[in-house]
Order: C-alpha cells, then structure tokens, then sequence
C-alpha cells in the first residue's frame, strides 16, 4: 500500500503552515512577471524589484503597528531569533553596555540556542525561572532586571511552540523598562503572528521576530522588526542590503508573499485560533478522558499539548501518521535524534514524562470532522502503544 | 498484512522491503540511530551500517518506494549493550563479538516492541537466514552470505515474529533485483568492518571507551609478548590490539609465524605459539541459547562454528541450564573466549548456542580458566 495519494489531516500547523491561495496566485504573478532585477540595482529593472521589496516591507510594519523602516527581511524566525539576540548582545557589549541575556529554558531552540552560543563566548546568560505550567510574570522580569545589572536583553516569546502558552509581553516590556529603559526587550512573535493580536508599536519591544511560513506565506522569508535607531551587529558580510543589518540579495519572491501573508495574518488575528478553541476544549477533554494529561496552560486556541503515562510521544506519532494524522512530538527529532522535549523539561517534569509530549497545532483549514478523527483514534492508539511499550520494559 | 522493515541503508534491507511491497504487505520502514556521525563520516568518507549517512539513505529508499519511514533513537542502549561490553571484554581480554550482541539486544526486541505499538503483526529484515513458519532458524541458502551465525541469540519469541525474506535468495540476484529496481545502494560494497569503528581500528575505540568508563586501564598497556615456554620473544601495543588466534597485533623477534594462543590480562602478557598450539578439541560456553535444543539438558551430535566464517566441526554438544561443553571431533583453530560458538543441525537448522567462556589449554590440555565475558 503506497501512503502518498491519501489526503492527510494536518494538526501539525505550528510546524508549519499551507500556502494560502491568496499568497500563491500573488507570488506566481511575481514569478512569472518580466522587467525584474536585482532590487539593488539602480535601472529600471532593479527599480522595479525594489518596488515589490518596500511595499512588502510597509505591509508587514502595517501588520504588526510598527515603521516599514524598522523592518528587515531575513531568511525566517531562526535567522530573526539569532539577528536579534547575538546581534543585539554583540552590539550592546561593543559599546561597554551591558550585554547579558536573560531568557527562559521554553524558548524556541533558535532563542535558547543563540543565547548558549553567546554564553560560550563569555556572555552571562539568566534563565528565567518558570513553574509548573509555564508561565511567569512581568514582576519577575522587573526584579531579574534590577538583581542582575549584568543583563542588556530579555528575550520572551509571545507565545509558545509546544505548549501554545502565551505571555503578558505588553507588562514584561513595560515592566522591564520601568526597572531600567536601556534593557532590549525580544520577542519571539513567529507562533502568535496570525493567531492572536501581535502589535510592535503597543507592546513596547526593541525586536520583534516574525516567519512567513508559519502564516500561510512562503518558507524561507521572516523578518526581524526593531526600532530604526536599534543597533545590531551583523550575522553576515557583504554588501549593504536591509540597511546593512542583513545583507545579500533579498529573497524578493518570498518577500513579496510574505507582504501578502502578512496583511492577511493580521486581518485574520483577531479570529481564527479563537474559532478554534472549542475543539481545542473538547480535545483536553479527550485527552483526559483517556486518562492523559495536559501540559502547560490555556493559551493558543489552536494548540494542545498532553502526554500519556507509559506511551512515548514517538510511538504515539507514529501511528498518528499512520492513520493519515500528522502531529508531532515537539521535541527535536531531526534525524532521529529523539530528545524528550526541553520545553517540558523546563515544567519540572522527568524526562520519561517529557518523551510523551505530543502536540496537536489546528489551524485554518482544519474541520470538525478532523478533530472527531482525532478524538476516535486517541483511545485505541494510547492503548496499543501503552501495552506494547509496557512489554519492553518489563523484558528481562 | 503491516510490517515492519528494519531498514540500514544497505542494499539487503533495501531490497527486503521492496519485496514485502510488492508481495501486498502494508510496508513500514524504520531505521535505528546507534551511535553518532564519526570523525570519518564527518571528513566526509562515508559511514557504515546505521550511520547518520546511512539513515539518510534508508529515508531515500523509502521515499523512492513509497512507504513511511520512521528513524528510532537506540544510542543509548547500544552503548549501553554494545560498545560498552565491547570495550570491557576486550579489556578483560576477550574477544568480543558485538555483531551478535546487536543482535539480542538491539536488533529485535527494540523494533518488534514498536512494531506492536504501530499494530503490526510482523517485522522483516535483510539478514540471509531462513524462518521456518517461525519455529525453526536456518542457514540463508547464499553459502558465501549466510548470517544465522550472529543470529543464534535472537530468541524464540523473536523468531515468532520476524521474518527474514532473503534467506532464499543469494546476494548476486538480490543486487539484480536493486539494481532492476533501481534502488539507490545496489552496488554498494558489503560492509565488513564493525559498524561504530570505521576504519577498522577497534584498539582506539576500546582504549577511548575505557577510559570513559573509568575502568582500569591498565590491562590496556603495552606487554610483553612470551611463547609457551614464558620467553619474551617480543611486545605488544596493548591486549586489547591483539585476537586470540590471530597474527596481528604484535611484534616479535623472531620470523616465524606466531599466532595469539591467550592474553593475560593482569600482568598484560600475550602468549604465543605456532599454527598447531591454536587449535583445541573442547570450549565451553555459557548464557546458552537453546533455540531448539528440548530440556534443560541433554547432548546431541550436530557441527559447530566458533567464528562467522569458521568451517563447520563435527562435535557432540552436552547442555545444561544456561552452560554447555562442546567436545569437537577433530582439533579446530580459532575458539577465542567471548566470541559465539552456535550448533547446526544436519539440515541447517540452528540448534542454539552461546558464549564461549573457556577454551581448551592448547599447550596443557586442560580447560584454562579464562574470566568469562561478564553479563551485560
């Protein structure tokens, strides 16, 4: 039996998302246009190009309340996570500032990377604390700041990958400014884009990352928004493209359909992880009928994350898949290098508990009838994965 | 029927899962990580069985087939049941055989427990044996391919379950058969070495495990290297380096050919002799497998091989528990303490085996106690 024609029922959005037709007709418009050029050069061709590059640029600022100026277009959210971390800490510490960086162990492998990686070059990393569900408040920023005046940025997502937790990152920026207005204030806004309200300008941040991919747009174009007076110091080297914070040609077909995703994200923010929540609900609801349990708390209204007692989250996927369900785990599982999922780690739990994680992300194109699918498998995939798991660690 | 394919990379296992495919099988295919990218594979010049590159292969084929593909974390317990009692027998002075504990300890149970967690009911690989209805382990029919030596252990609760499809083909139509269906490894070379020292180079790998281990490493330095008689004749780099029955290893004065008769690992001497000092009529061996040996004890008539390669001996073999005596006709080369000793039956099937933790004293003819291989 081959898999490839089946229809798939994808509950995998915050891994990435389907190419809304609005974007694709707009880029194969751009794709098959003549008179384009290197939107770097001054003729008429580069001129043209440059055309497409602004105005996308103005419509993603739009989109998130911020000045086109204070965009610049990158590969996508990891690029825009390691620009804003590693170049604003490079930056601050180039001027004698303080340069340390304070973040939490639920970030983004992109945030909690970058921040190792500048910690094995001498930079004192903080790890904020959080509890049991994952959350933390803005009063325990305002005091991290004020006892550890080594810090110059605080990075934290607005909204979480695994666990769809969101954070008051209007009250952390105020709080942390409050506390001392020098510090950068980060957020990693590549999750909450597209499914809730996500505004630069009323938030108060200096860095502000954004994917495309994961809002109905192209891969391989995001952007990192900051203040035009914002100093970063460089991840590459050449010419003097995005005003020198990111240089090389732009990514113009992308970037143009990433402008068009992101008028349609920010249209759509106000509804559809919102519309989603009651199936959200009644999956919780699932889950802990089954006898599993939910990690993290009430945020998304398109994600769940919940684990089973003796059925690892890879055996669970599995059969998912399978079934023609895709979902995923959420730890790192490039080339099957399974490690339980840092994210639940980082909630106390042992790492037996975290290699059960699995993720279950909605997004627009979901129907009820694939969450009563879902809802229908749960039972007998928990059970025949729990049984034949139980038989290999009761072998001799 | 869904089963599951325990896919390498390789061209075997390939083809194996071909096979199913087109027999109707609802094919799964699932690769094992076991160990991480070495210094070569990172230099880039190529990897070995279940090697990062390989896995990435193993993706391909399944790609290309059109079956799922699922890569498996089983690093931990590798080290924990391969290259770790690799690295301790050899520091003991045995001569260990990882192939076939890969075989009881990694290759089955792991696979077979996801296998039942996906709801299949079978699971193939690309080993040239045969399965008979799952009750009885034969040779593969491919005299030059035939792996039932590494797969005594497997177990008979395994043996239910998987299923060994080219145990009737030879390895020349099963690289037709890829190369037909153009699958992207035929006529890649069979790998010979062991798949986590690359290079060959075992010596390395031990003393560096070793020293992670925190065991002694004292055993691990260079000796001296002595004949029958307790001369020095010459030095080695280290017990570990040398094989019981091999020429290699050491260095001697001397130009005769002297081959490794056994090490001692406390005053890490290696004893040497001639051709006819490596030969011996009796081992034992222990953690006995008793695939289709009846009763806790009993002797049968069937042939024995102490190496993969070894030229089957006639012998009487009296098990009993999990420890037999196997008692050759005729004198045989080559029994190393810590290598698998398995029993044949006249029509091929496997009748069990084990471990072998003594070997007849070639020069003495007494059972010389060597430390049996510790269990793991």
């Amino acid at each position: 039996m081959r898999y490839a024609a089946r229809r798939v029922i994808n509950l995998d959005h915050n891994a990435t998302t389907p190419l809304d037709a609005r974007v694709r007709s707009a880029m194969v418009d751009v794709l098959s246009r003549e008179g384009l050029g290197n939107p770097s050069s001054t003729h008429a061709l580069g001129r043209a190009t440059r055309d497409l590059v602004e105005a996308a640029r103005r419509a993603v600022a739009a989109a998130v309340d911020a000045e086109a100026l204070g965009v610049t277009f990158v590969s996508g959210g990891t690029e825009a996570d390691n620009l804003a971390i590693v170049g604003g800490a490079r930056s601050l510490r180039a001027r004698g500032l303080p340069c340390g960086v304070a973040t939490t162990r639920l970030e983004h492998p992109a945030v909690a990377a970058a921040a190792a990686a500048l910690e094995a070059e001498g930079v004192p990393v903080v790890w904020v604390p959080v509890d049991e569900q994952g959350t933390l408040s803005a009063e325990q920023l305002a005091s991290l700041v004020r006892t550890h005046p080594e810090v110059g940025l605080v990075s934290i997502a607005a909204a979480n990958h695994e666990l769809g937790n969101v954070y008051p990152i209007e009250a952390i920026a105020a709080a942390v400014k409050a506390e001392r207005g020098e510090v950068l204030v980060h957020c990693d806004a590549v999750q909450a884009f597209g499914k809730r309200p996500v505004s630069f300008g009323a938030w108060g941040v200096d860095l502000l990352s954004l994917s495309s991919h994961k809002i109905y747009g192209p891969a391989g174009v995001g952007a990192l928004v900051h203040h035009t007076h914002t100093k970063l110091a460089p991840l590459s080297f050449g010419g003097s493209q995005e005003r020198g914070r990111r240089v090389g040609t732009e990514n113009w077909m992308a970037v143009h359909g990433f402008g068009v995703a992101a008028t349609l994200a920010a249209e759509a923010a106000q509804g559809h992880a919102e519309q989603l929540r009651p199936w959200r609900d009644r999956i919780a609801e699932a889950v802990l009928d089954a006898g599993g349990r939910v990690h993290g708390a009430p945020g998304l209204g398109n994600t769940l994350n919940f684990g089973f007692e003796g059925a690892p989250g890879e055996l669970m996927c599995m059969n998912f898949d399978l079934e023609g369900i895709a979902l995923s785990t959420g730890a790192a599982c490039s080339a099957g290098s399974l490690e339980p999922s840092k994210v639940i780690l980082a909630l106390g739990q042992p790492a037996e508990r975290a290699a059960e994680a699995v993720r279950i992300s909605m997004g627009r194109d979901t129907t009820e009838e694939d969450v009563q699918m879902l809802i229908e498998r749960l039972p007998t995939i928990v059970g025949r994965v729990r049984k034949a798991h139980g038989t290999l660690e009761n072998a001799p | 029927m869904r089963v599951v394919c325990a896919m390498s990379g390789g061209v075997d296992s390939s083809a194996t899962a071909s096979l199913l495919l087109e027999a109707g099988h609802e094919v799964i295919g699932m690769t094992m990580r076991l160990y991480d990218a070495s210094e070569d594979e990172r230099k880039g010049r190529g990897g070995t069985c279940c090697s990062p590159a390989e896995v990435d292969l193993a993706r391909r084929v399944c790609a290309q087939i059109g079956i799922p593909h699922y890569v498996v974390d089983e690093r931990e317990r590798f080290q924990r049941e391969v290259i770790d009692p690799f690295a301790r027998e050899y520091a003991a002075g045995l001569t260990p055989n990882p192939c076939t504990r890969c075989n009881q300890h990694i290759k089955f149970q792991p696979l077979l427990q996801r296998a039942a967690a996906i709801g299949a009911e079978a699971m193939a690989t690309g080993h040239y044996a045969r399965n008979l209805f799952g009750e009885a382990l034969l040779r593969g029919v491919d005299p030059r391919k035939d792996q039932s030596y590494f797969l005594f252990s497997m177990g008979r609760d395994a043996l239910r379950k998987v299923w060994f499809p080219l145990g009737t083909w030879s390895k020349d139509d099963v690289r037709v058969y890829a190369e037909e269906r153009n699958l992207p490894n035929f006529a890649a070379p069979d790998s010979q070495e062991l798949c986590f020292v690359p290079g060959g180079n075992h010596g390395d790998v031990v003393q560096r495990r070793a020293k992670e281990m925190g065991l002694s490493t004292q055993a691990l330095q260079p000796g001296n290297v002595v004949d029958t008689d307790g001369n020095v004749v010459g030095d080695h780099d280290g017990i570990h380096r040398v094989t019981v029955g091999q020429r290699r290893g050491f260095r001697t004065r001397t130009p005769e050919r002297r081959y490794v008769l056994k090490v001692i690992p406390s005053s890490q001497t290696v004893v040497v002799g001639d051709v006819a000092d490596t030969q011996t009529q009796r081992v034992e061996v222990g953690e006995l497998q008793r695939l289709a040996l009846e009763g806790e004890s009993g002797e049968v008539r069937c042939t024995v091989q102490v190496r993969h390669k070894s030229v089957p001996a006639a012998a009487t073999v009296r098990w009993s528990g999990k420890t037999a005596t196997v008692d050759m006709d005729e004198p045989i080369r080559s029994a190393s303490p810590g290598q698998a000793a398995v029993f044949y039956a006249a029509d091929d099937r496997v009748l069990g085996g084990g471990w072998i933790s003594r070997v007849e004293d070639r020069v003495n003819g007494s059972l010389e106690a060597q430390r049996a291989p510790q269990k793991v």
